[in-house]
């Protein structure tokens, strides 16, 4: 009774309740048909929110005002950079990853760049950036589907009984970015800026340095997704992150982590992506139409929202 | 007496239907809203290559491409309030609304100006619009299906952008043609946006739970999505009606070398841009027949002519149509009733 006390105290597991549900929910609906497939495709599309969700969180932390809306846009070049450089070959795989991780990383640090030596807030200096990448890609893509090699395809879309590979990394990957946020000086950094930056500063943190360092890895993880899920959709375009936008911000809060910054956690960023997919299962199952679907997501993620910060502040 | 002259100079204008006005001194702006995806890049390739040829042989003096980048409404406006003021002769436009520039486009009816839209639509009266028949073509996607499985089955649609006047003429058409033949059942239908990874990603949600699907009518660019989705969740390949893209046909191509596979492919052609541009060009001559709502065909494939055109389609690209004069001056003639 105490440990559930104790579980239930935990502010990620409401994201986790909300996910069991929306399944149940749509197993009864269909009278325990295809429960089985629903987890599995779950999970082969909440991975890509994970990674840019874990991005986008360590840039929420560091406190009000900070937010990576390039996010999108970087998605969508490093897609097809990722895809051109490895331009259908098996053996450029590796190379055409690396590539979409440096262009990422060069789109953080750019950002930083702007937010630091010309002060502009995040929001803006992020969101304006995510409008000259776009136009970069636009003309470096020229628009077309540009298809990845089929081994990168066919790695991105194993499973092994059941269980996307993709996923299982993700999962080794999320444990080390707690591992990061929870048990070293550079988690421990964020947070204690997203607390208070001043404290933070007075203490010793190299704060410029932290936030150098976090946007450059929000740019590396959205670089990263993009070639994934260039892989995964079998085609690099620019619209291809353009569901990241609303959706890496919406799993850091339905996961429990602070908006105000100086609070996170990454199991959370697990449940709200698996939540908000399976939230899709529902509803596509259900068979509503379009518009009710958006009204009853928004209505839902709001619900949930509630319900995860219903807890008594610590402070 | 003079009545009847210019009586007479109507009706032989009428007669003739061409060149009575000279166009070679004027002007047409094209105003486009978006150029981020294949489509939008093959709509501005065809016309540029059309208007070059027009603009080279003298036909217009030019034929300009102004495109904004995001979408967006007011900046569409204020887009189209500029090509106004440089005095422009004609405006052919793909408008980001159907009905919030309706202001501009008054403005510019107001200062003489021909306007002609064309897949993104104005409600404006004063404005031409160019519209493929998209209820027909979500009808034939129906027939063509009865002729692939004719024992019939269950169905899943694939809708695209909700509100917007082509999903509805597409959805009313394959519900017409579900209605002719009670054979096939809709059991399905999610919402793919004309974007692949969308239509993957709602495909690959509500498999799951659906019973055997022996077909998957759609709306174009959304096919081949569907066909990762039924891959990645292990279930048997349904027929997939195609919308033109490259990435579709070479599917349909793979497939067919394997098994013989078999399916149907339709979409608006993005050349139709450079239909809208010969419409404005027919007007600017002096034409004044010419409906204000004009109806054209919409670009397919069968299993015998696909494989022909794969090539001439970029990769990653979608199939399009160049227009000629000639052809809208086919195309208004079938209008005028």
């Amino acid at each position: 009774m105490a440990s559930l006390r104790l579980l239930l105290a935990k502010p990620w597991i409401w994201s986790f309740i909300g996910a069991a549900l929306v399944w149940l929910a749509t197993v009864t609906f269909t009278g325990g048909y295809g429960g089985g497939g629903m987890i599995t495709a779950a999970l082969s599309l909440a991975v890509f929110t994970v990674i840019v969700g874990v991005g986008q969180m360590f840039v929420i932390t560091l406190g009000p005002g900070n937010v990576d809306l390039s996010l999108p846009a970087n998605i969508g070049l490093a897609s097809a950079v990722a895809m051109k450089v490895m331009d259908g070959n098996d053996q450029m795989i590796a190379v055409g990853l690396l590539a979409a991780l440096a262009c990422g990383m060069a789109i953080g640090a750019a950002n930083y760049l702007l937010i630091w030596a010309l002060r502009i807030p995040p929001i803006i200096a992020t969101l304006s950036a995510s409008f000259i990448i776009q136009s970069i890609d636009i003309s470096y893509g020229r628009g077309l589907q540009i298809k990845p090699p089929p081994g990168f395809a066919d790695f991105a879309n194993r499973q092994i009984l059941g269980i996307p590979v993709l996923a299982i990394l993700t999962v080794l990957f999320t444990i080390g970015a707690a591992i990061a946020l929870q048990r070293m000086i550079y988690g421990r950094s964020v947070l204690a800026i997203g607390q208070n930056i001043r404290a933070a500063w007075l203490a010793g943190v190299n704060v410029g340095r932290i936030r150098f360092l976090t946007y450059t890895l929000s740019g590396a993880l959205g670089g990263l997704d993009g070639a994934l899920l260039a892989g995964y959709f079998r085609g690099a375009n620019v619209d291809i992150g353009n569901e990241y936008l609303l959706a890496s911000i919406a799993v850091v809060v339905i996961g429990g982590t602070s908006v105000a910054g100086g609070k996170a956690n990454v199991p959370g960023v697990w449940g709200a992506a698996l939540f908000l997919v399976l939230l899709l299962t529902m509803l596509n199952t259900f068979g509503v139409s379009a518009g009710v679907r958006l009204l009853l997501t928004g209505l839902i993620i709001v619900g949930v929202i509630t319900a995860a910060g219903g807890q008594k502040a610590l402070r | 007496m003079k009545k009847l002259l210019v009586l007479s100079a109507l009706a032989a204008m009428l007669a003739s239907g061409t060149a009575l006005a000279d166009t070679s001194d004027k002007k047409i702006a094209f105003s486009n809203n978006y150029a981020g995806n294949s489509w939008r890049q093959a709509m501005l390739d065809s016309y540029a290559i059309v208007t070059k040829k027009a603009v080279a042989d003298g036909v217009v003096a030019a034929a300009d491409i102004f495109t904004t980048a995001d979408k967006e409404v007011p900046t569409q406006a204020a887009q189209v309030q500029n090509l106004i003021l440089q005095g422009y002769d004609a405006i052919v436009i793909n408008a980001a609304s159907p009905d919030a520039l309706n202001g501009a486009i008054k403005q510019a009816c107001d200062a003489g100006i021909v306007v002609v839209s064309f897949d993104g639509i104005v409600t404006e009266p004063c404005a031409y619009r160019v519209v493929v028949d998209f209820k027909d073509m979500g009808k034939q996607e129906v027939e063509q299906m009865a002729k692939f499985q004719p024992k019939g089955g269950n169905l899943l649609e694939i809708r695209g952008l909700a509100g917007t006047s082509i999903d509805d003429a597409i959805h009313a058409g394959i519900l017409e043609g579900v209605a002719a033949h009670p054979e096939f059942k809709i059991v399905g239908s999610v919402t793919g946006d004309w974007d692949q990874t969308t239509a993957q990603k709602a495909v690959a949600t509500i498999l799951p739970s659906l019973p055997e699907i022996v077909g998957v009518v759609d709306q174009g660019g959304d096919g081949y999505g569907a066909a990762q989705a039924f891959a990645a969740a292990g279930k048997p390949r349904p027929t997939i009606i195609m919308g033109n893209r490259q990435d579709e046909l070479q599917w349909w191509k793979e497939q067919k070398e394997k098994d013989g596979y078999q399916t149907w492919s339709a979409s608006i052609a993005p050349g139709v841009s450079s239909l809208a541009f010969w419409v404005a060009q027919q007007v600017l001559d002096g034409r004044t027949d010419i409906p204000h709502d004009l109806l054209v065909p919409y670009l397919a494939f069968t299993q015998d002519d696909f494989e022909a055109a794969l090539p001439k389609i970029p990769k990653g690209g979608v199939a399009s149509h160049e227009y000629t004069q000639e052809d809208a001056i086919a195309a208004i003639k079938a209008n005028i009733k």
